[in-house]
């Protein structure tokens, strides 16, 4: 069996590395995050002439000085992971910097392909490059490829074979010749290393005294650490105070200039210019897409385009996918009797899944739009707009995508909002966004919202929604601030952010990519937050209630039974309970023809219920006075067994672990003026914010609430005493406020990799809340108002 | 063209002549005499359609090394090509590509006096 080869895929961000590695992989890729990190890291493999080809996509990165954290991963991956071939991908439009990084991989003596891509945008520039003279002087081969077109994977395929198969020879080639004085100290420091094994050894001599000199923190550490090197520190101490007093310059300043120096000796020989004064296309479409007046007018509408395409666009999908389970809920209600292994298998398995993958189709719209705005090049251009504004909050121009699908504009969801930030590179920037975004008006929030602008604001509906999305923008940069000035202090990442030309994306590209990062969200999240939806659910459903409670229930609704069928007039059908089974039946299918040949005296009693003009004209006019009778009867009875229904699932929600919790947070809460059915609602609003409509309806003893229906509620919560629109909008700024729902929690653990930012957010944002909330209440009772 | 920054900079510049490896803003090769140089001036002041060459990356060793990576090296040509609508960052074009820094990262590159070209 031949060995199989590893290579690594390197280059500059936007050289086309990635459509590369689409080109070569195909299907035969996976997505997934290097350990620690929340980079992303993707392999592929593929077979070629006979040998199994495992490629290693590496971050895009401009350099090798590992100053960033994307830098940090290709080096030392390169160094630990050794891989046999490094196939450096080349843009050939924009050779000169393209090829710092190539000269650095030289440098350091690991066998380098260079891919010499994107030669036909090249040749639109009038540049030419000459893949043999550029081989010869970089002593590696250069091949032509070009992703897109698929051209050259195969020659490429076939020169990583044939130098994997050369043994490696320890370099002694010096690629960049720098000025004698340099020389000197370098070759002075090569002689000072000795043979004792460093994780180094196999890389040139020349390239570790150079990033001695250059005061390289990881070598240099590497080197510190062993005390018998004592003569080469002293080497490299003094080598570079010789070359800044006789040069007058830092050796990192002059190295890195030699090399550029170097780079443009070989531009010289290999590539020619012929320049033309011609505006390319890519620079009038940008004339226009960020221009002072268009280009923000645009932006915006781009940003709502992509708001609609993640949340409107997916809808179809995620309606299927929730009448699915819903379907499938219903099956499983109909086929297993009630109780509480049903109750499971609906409420939290079915509901479980059926949440996390009604997210999905959500997710992997929003990676669609996403990805297409950074193929495109159009999302530098959004971070290039807004950078001013962001950056005075401590965030990064690209937070903004990231802060709208999380609810910018009202009606986001915070879980793609999260993951949106991996487009980030900068870590600092990147968690704050992550912290903040949950404080934006997700769509689950908005029931809520309606409901209590419903009851008590409701003159002003638009305006309040305008002001909760000032608030909830406000109240985000302002955290922001605060965490940028506190605990995530220390400088901004630099913002040296490249524009790159506008280009088309291969929709292959898009869909494997968005694909890819899709799949992630399901493997790594939806396991997850399907076990804590099946905890929730136990939390907000035990300890049911205690067997006498729930007798005494059982005996108050058999007297109501026996005290409607006692009653003459209803006697005369309603013989026994189990009619009234039936008739529930009946009323569901009245077509049913079974049904109406086995209990004809319901259909007259039906069609008075159900107030059918047509059927009711049949009816013996003499007869309609004892049906009216019995109808109102019938429906009196019905509501009390709906009212006795509500206490009993009122008293139960109160008995179990949520309600609980509920009632013990009354004493922190008693402030604001929430009893424990507002906080058992809260509570269970951590599974999901669209709960807390929902429980707050089973606390208030009202059996069925929709959410979309909740107008009994809202007529029910103006009645109530202690309510009022201070209180309301106490709760409405508790909601947006407080801590994010545990689908976001696991997508900040995700995404952060650290539990304690989790722990964070949730402490952080409840307190805003907490103070937010009392706020309101202190405010409006100095002000006198709302006092009921 | 603030003179007031930019004499700063190059009072922070000069100051660090003597070698001192912890010094964070070492910009060891700027003589004095050149500072005063009308016809030296940062890229800040730059506006946009002006084109000229790199004097000198200057401030933190990292912004500084990053710079350079990128290109920003004494003779390099560097285009301004236009301010974001908010007048912050700056765009330019320096060898063949596109590349947008903020204002005040762009006032620790030290550059020959532009020439007006569009």
């Amino acid at each position: 069996m031949r060995k199989k080869i590893n290579i690594a895929l390197v280059g500059n961000p936007n050289a086309g590395k990635t459509t590369l590695f689409n080109a070569i992989t195909g299907a035969r890729q996976h997505t997934g995050n290097w350990p620690g990190v929340t980079v992303e890291k993707k392999e592929g493999n593929v077979k070629h002439k006979g040998h199994e080809i495992q490629i290693v996509d590496l971050p895009g990165t401009y350099s090798l000085t590992a100053y960033s954290l994307e830098e940090k991963i290709v080096r030392s991956f390169i160094i630990e992971f050794r891989p046999d071939v490094i196939v450096d991908v080349v843009d050939s439009s924009n050779i000169e910097r393209n090829l710092y990084l190539a000269v650095q991989l030289l440098e350091m003596g690991v066998k380098v392909v260079i891919a010499l891509n994107m030669m036909d945008v090249a040749h639109g520039r009038g540049i030419k490059v000459d893949a043999n003279k550029l081989s010869r002087l970089l002593q590696a081969p250069v091949i032509h490829t070009n992703g897109k077109k698929k051209i050259g994977i195969r020659k490429l395929l076939n020169q990583v074979i044939d130098l994997a198969k050369t043994p490696v020879i320890l370099n002694k080639r010096r690629i960049v010749s720098y000025e004698d004085k340099v020389k000197k100290e370098i070759v002075k420091i090569e002689n000072n290393f000795d043979k004792i094994p460093t994780r180094y050894d196999g890389l040139s001599n020349q390239w570790l005294a150079v990033k001695l000199l250059e005061k390289d923190e990881e070598i240099t550490r590497e080197f510190h650490d062993n005390s018998t090197r004592s003569s080469l520190i002293k080497q490299v101490q003094e080598s570079r105070n010789r070359i800044q007093n006789n040069i007058g310059e830092t050796p990192e300043l002059i190295l890195t200039t030699a090399r550029y120096t170097f780079i443009s000796t070989i531009i010289k020989q290999a590539v020619q210019f012929h320049k033309s004064e011609s505006v390319t296309l890519s620079e009038s479409i940008d004339r226009v897409l960020t221009h002072r007046l268009f280009g923000p007018t645009i932006m915006l509408a781009a940003l709502y385009l992509v708001y609609m395409f993640t949340f409107q666009g997916s809808e179809p999908i995620v309606n299927f996918v929730e009448g699915l389970f819903s379907s499938i809920g219903g099956l499983v209600t109909k086929t297993l009797p009630e109780g509480p292994l049903q109750s499971l298998l609906v409420s939290g398995i079915i509901n479980g899944v059926g949440g996390v993958l009604g997210f999905t189709p959500l997710i992997a719209f929003m990676f669609l739009a996403i990805t297409f705005l950074e193929d495109t090049g159009y999302m530098a251009r959004i971070a290039f707009m807004l950078d001013r504004i962001l950056h005075s909050f401590g965030l990064h121009g690209t937070s903004m995508l990231a802060l709208m699908v999380s609810g910018g504009i009202a009606g986001g969801c915070a879980v793609p909002g999260i993951m949106a930030t991996r487009t980030m590179r900068e870590p600092k920037e990147r968690l704050v966004t992550i912290l903040v975004a949950p404080l934006m008006n997700c769509g689950a929030k908005l029931p809520i919202y309606a409901l209590l602008i419903g009851a008590f604001f409701p003159g002003n509906k638009a305006l309040m929604m305008l002001i909760l999305t000032i608030i909830s923008w406000a109240m985000a940069l302002l955290a922001a601030k605060i965490m940028r000035l506190t605990i995530l202090s220390g400088i901004a990442a630099p913002f040296i952010l490249e524009l790159p030309p506008y280009r088309m994306p291969t929709i292959r590209g898009l869909i494997t990519n968005s694909w890819e990062r899709t799949w992630m969200y399901i493997r790594k999240a939806g396991t997850v937050i399907l076990t804590i939806s099946i905890i929730l659910w136990a939390m907000m459903n035990y300890p049911s209630l205690s067997s006498e409670k729930s007798e005494s229930f059982m005996e108050r609704k058999a007297a109501i039974t026996s005290e409607f069928l006692t009653d003459p007039a209803v006697n005369n059908i309603f013989k026994s309970q189990k009619n009234i089974e039936i008739l529930k039946q009946f009323l569901g299918q009245e077509d049913s023809k079974e049904l109406k040949k086995k209990t004809p005296a319901f259909l007259r009693l039906a069609a008075a219920l159900n107030n059918n003009g047509g059927k009711l004209n049949k009816i013996n006019p003499a007869a309609k006075p004892l049906i009216g009778y019995i109808a109102d009867a019938y429906l009196k009875y019905i509501q009390k067994i709906e009212t006795l229904k509500g206490e009993r699932q009122s008293a139960h929600l109160k008995n179990t672990v949520g309600g609980k919790i509920g009632l013990a947070l009354e004493i922190i809460f008693k402030p604001i003026g929430f009893d424990w059915k507002t906080n058992v609602a809260l509570v269970g609003g951590f599974a999901a914010k669209e709960v807390v409509v929902s429980t707050l309806g089973t606390a208030y003893s009202l059996a069925d609430v929709n959410p979309e229906m909740a107008e009994s509620l809202s007529e029910r919560l103006k009645k109530e005493p202690g309510w009022n629109p201070v209180l309301a909008f106490s709760l409405i700024m508790f909601v947006m406020l407080y801590s994010p729902c545990f689908a976001t929690l696991v997508m900040i653990k995700k995404e952060t990799g650290k539990w304690r930012w989790v722990f964070f957010a949730i402490f952080y944002t409840t307190t805003l809340a907490y103070l937010v909330a009392l706020g309101v209440r202190i405010v409006a009772t100095l002000l006198g108002l709302g006092v009921s | 063209m603030n003179k007031q920054t930019f004499l700063n900079l190059c009072r922070k510049t000069v100051k660090s002549k003597i070698p001192i490896e912890e010094n964070c803003t070492d910009c060891p090769s700027f003589p004095e005499k050149e500072c005063l140089d009308e016809n030296v001036v940062t890229l800040s002041s730059y506006k946009p359609g002006e084109t000229g060459t790199v004097f000198q990356a200057c401030g933190d060793p990292e912004l500084r090394l990053r710079l350079m990576e990128m290109g920003f090296i004494r003779g390099s040509e560097v285009k301004v090509i236009k301010y974001a609508p908010l007048n912050d960052p700056m765009e330019f074009v320096i060898k063949g590509y596109h590349v947008t820094l903020r204002r005040k990262q762009a006032d620790n590159i030290l550059m020959n006096a532009p020439i007006k070209t569009t």
